[in-house]
């Protein structure tokens, strides 16, 4: 696993020096990737609890958010850089509406009904019960599992993003949560190494090459998505081992719905509350996803 | 894909509560820790704790957040272009019905919510504009990326809108608004917020 990772760097390593200066990306993040023990490393410099006042000093490296982060007592001043100025971005955001076309709106808001009461009628039932009998560590068990199960999705897709700095965190993960983390159901890499999971999938991928997610769909079970991101999906699933392991197709289905009913039974109350705060549940869905894909593709 | 963000949306609400506060005097950053410490105070105050006590530790938290939280100014961003529209008795009646829909809905959330850790990130001023970068780390081993946005008003650095992973509250609104005033009216609107206070 290691040497082959190794192999993989090298091209990866060359089209790094290929398109770095074309990204536009600053090079100091560029720089400070290639170290994969960077990513996710924080270290508390002086104990503090929440309730404390007194200020607790974190030092944090290499954060997504590298480009523009600053020790708190050194405020930036952005109108210096060439991002637009805070206050041009507060303008401009109230000009017009950030929002992602929708052709397919009155398909999509079937398939939303759909959804909402697939959730209520089965998924939260089976959750709920599941839940019931289930401690929450062992769920929380069985989600690390899965999803270090799917590591090769964000391995792959951080090195099609020359992301280097996370696919060695997610390199190390699966090597340290398949081991010591018992198969994957601890996770180690995070607990005692605070290395986080990267997450990154392929529509992601797509986004960060400069592909636009082009219209909202609403797929039946599967929910929110883009005609880009159901793309990435498919390159998710040629990547998910699941895929090559599972021949049988009523196997691969249930595993993937006792995946998602544990998935839901640590989230039991969350999608009530988001509708209940909401006006149009399927117009605050779909810009919700919009904006968190977003997101996610700038934060790679 | 689809629970993910649904969460985040979510809880970019409902963290409002316990985050947002009011502050003395210095920057951004440091008044939105001094009012987080405030409410989480609030919440680990075992006097309050008993049930018979609900009432008054909610009322305690919206108080800490209500003082500095700038809700007109939320309530006019997110209705955008359709605000300078409407007369100052409409203004007057949105503004505490957009609170209420708030409020009513995710103050249970908060109360019910255990944070691990709340890491600063920094905070980004340009004028009397503020951005605050705050990750949460819940117990159910979430890490949110938070970003809170503030404006000056006096020595208060007052936010009006904030982000959970790029989902945005203000935007979030603004296109819901936006659509059904342009399908309906403004008066459909308005007796929407009303009856979801009213389910709430």
């Amino acid at each position: 696993m290691r040497t082959s990772f190794r192999w993989l760097l090298l091209p990866a390593l060359w089209l790094l020096i290929l398109s770095g200066p074309a990204l536009g990306e600053p090079a100091a993040p560029i720089g400070s990737s290639l170290d994969p023990f960077g990513g996710t490393s924080i270290n508390r410099r002086s104990g503090s609890t929440l309730s404390k006042s007194q200020p607790s000093v974190w030092e944090v490296e290499g954060l997504d958010s590298s480009a523009c982060y600053q020790p708190p007592d050194l405020p930036v001043l952005v109108a210096q850089s060439s991002k637009p100025s805070l206050k041009e971005e507060e303008l401009e955001l109230e000009e017009k509406l950030d929002t992602i076309a929708d052709p397919l709106e009155p398909v999509n808001r079937i398939f939303f009904h759909v959804n909402d009461k697939l959730y209520f009628w089965a998924l939260k039932p089976l959750a709920s019960g599941y839940n019931a009998v289930v401690p929450e560590d062992l769920r929380l068990g069985v989600k690390n599992f899965f999803s270090n199960l799917t590591t090769p999705i964000r391995l792959v897709n951080c090195l099609l993003q020359a992301n280097f700095k996370g696919a060695g965190n997610e390199t190390i993960r699966l090597l340290l949560n398949s081991t010591l983390g018992l198969g994957g159901f601890l996770d180690p890499a995070k607990t005692e190494l605070r290395i986080e999971k990267r997450d990154e999938d392929f529509g992601q991928t797509l986004g960060f090459w400069g592909i636009g997610p082009a219209f909202y769909i609403e797929w039946p079970i599967l929910g929110a998505s883009s005609l880009r991101d159901t793309f990435g999906y498919a390159g998710d699933l040629l990547l998910d081992p699941k895929t090559y392991l599972i021949q049988s197709a009523p196997v691969g289905l249930a595993i993937r719905t006792y995946d998602q009913v544990n998935e839901t039974s640590l989230r039991i109350g969350e999608y009530e509350d988001f509708k209940k705060s909401t006006l149009d549940p399927y117009i605050a869905k779909r810009e919700a996803y919009h904006q968190n894909r977003k997101h996610k593709i700038k934060n790679r | 894909m689809n629970r993910t963000f649904l969460i985040q949306a979510m809880l970019c609400l409902s963290f409002t509560f316990g985050m947002v506060a009011p502050g003395f005097a210095g920057d951004p950053q440091d008044q939105l820790r001094e009012t987080t410490d405030k409410v989480l105070s609030v919440l680990s105050d075992l006097d309050l704790k008993s049930p018979s006590k609900a009432k008054e530790r909610r009322e305690r938290i919206q108080k800490i957040v209500d003082e500095r939280f700038d809700w007109e100014e939320m309530a006019r961003r997110s209705l955008a272009r359709h605000w300078p529209q409407r007369t100052p008795e409409e203004k007057r009646e949105f503004v505490p019905l957009f609170k209420a829909l708030l409020e009513r809905v995710y103050a249970d959330k908060v109360e019910g919510y255990s944070w691990n850790k709340i890491l600063y990130e920094g905070e980004t001023i340009d004028g009397d504009y503020a951005a605050i970068k705050v990750k949460i780390f819940t117990a159910k081993d979430q890490t949110l990326h938070v970003e809170y946005r503030t404006l000056k008003k006096g020595n208060h650095w007052l936010v009006y809108d904030f982000s959970v992973e790029g989902v945005g509250l203000v935007n979030n609104y603004r296109t819901q608004f936006n659509e059904i005033i342009l399908k309906s009216s403004y008066q459909e609107l308005v007796k929407r917020l009303k009856t979801k206070s009213a389910q709430n």
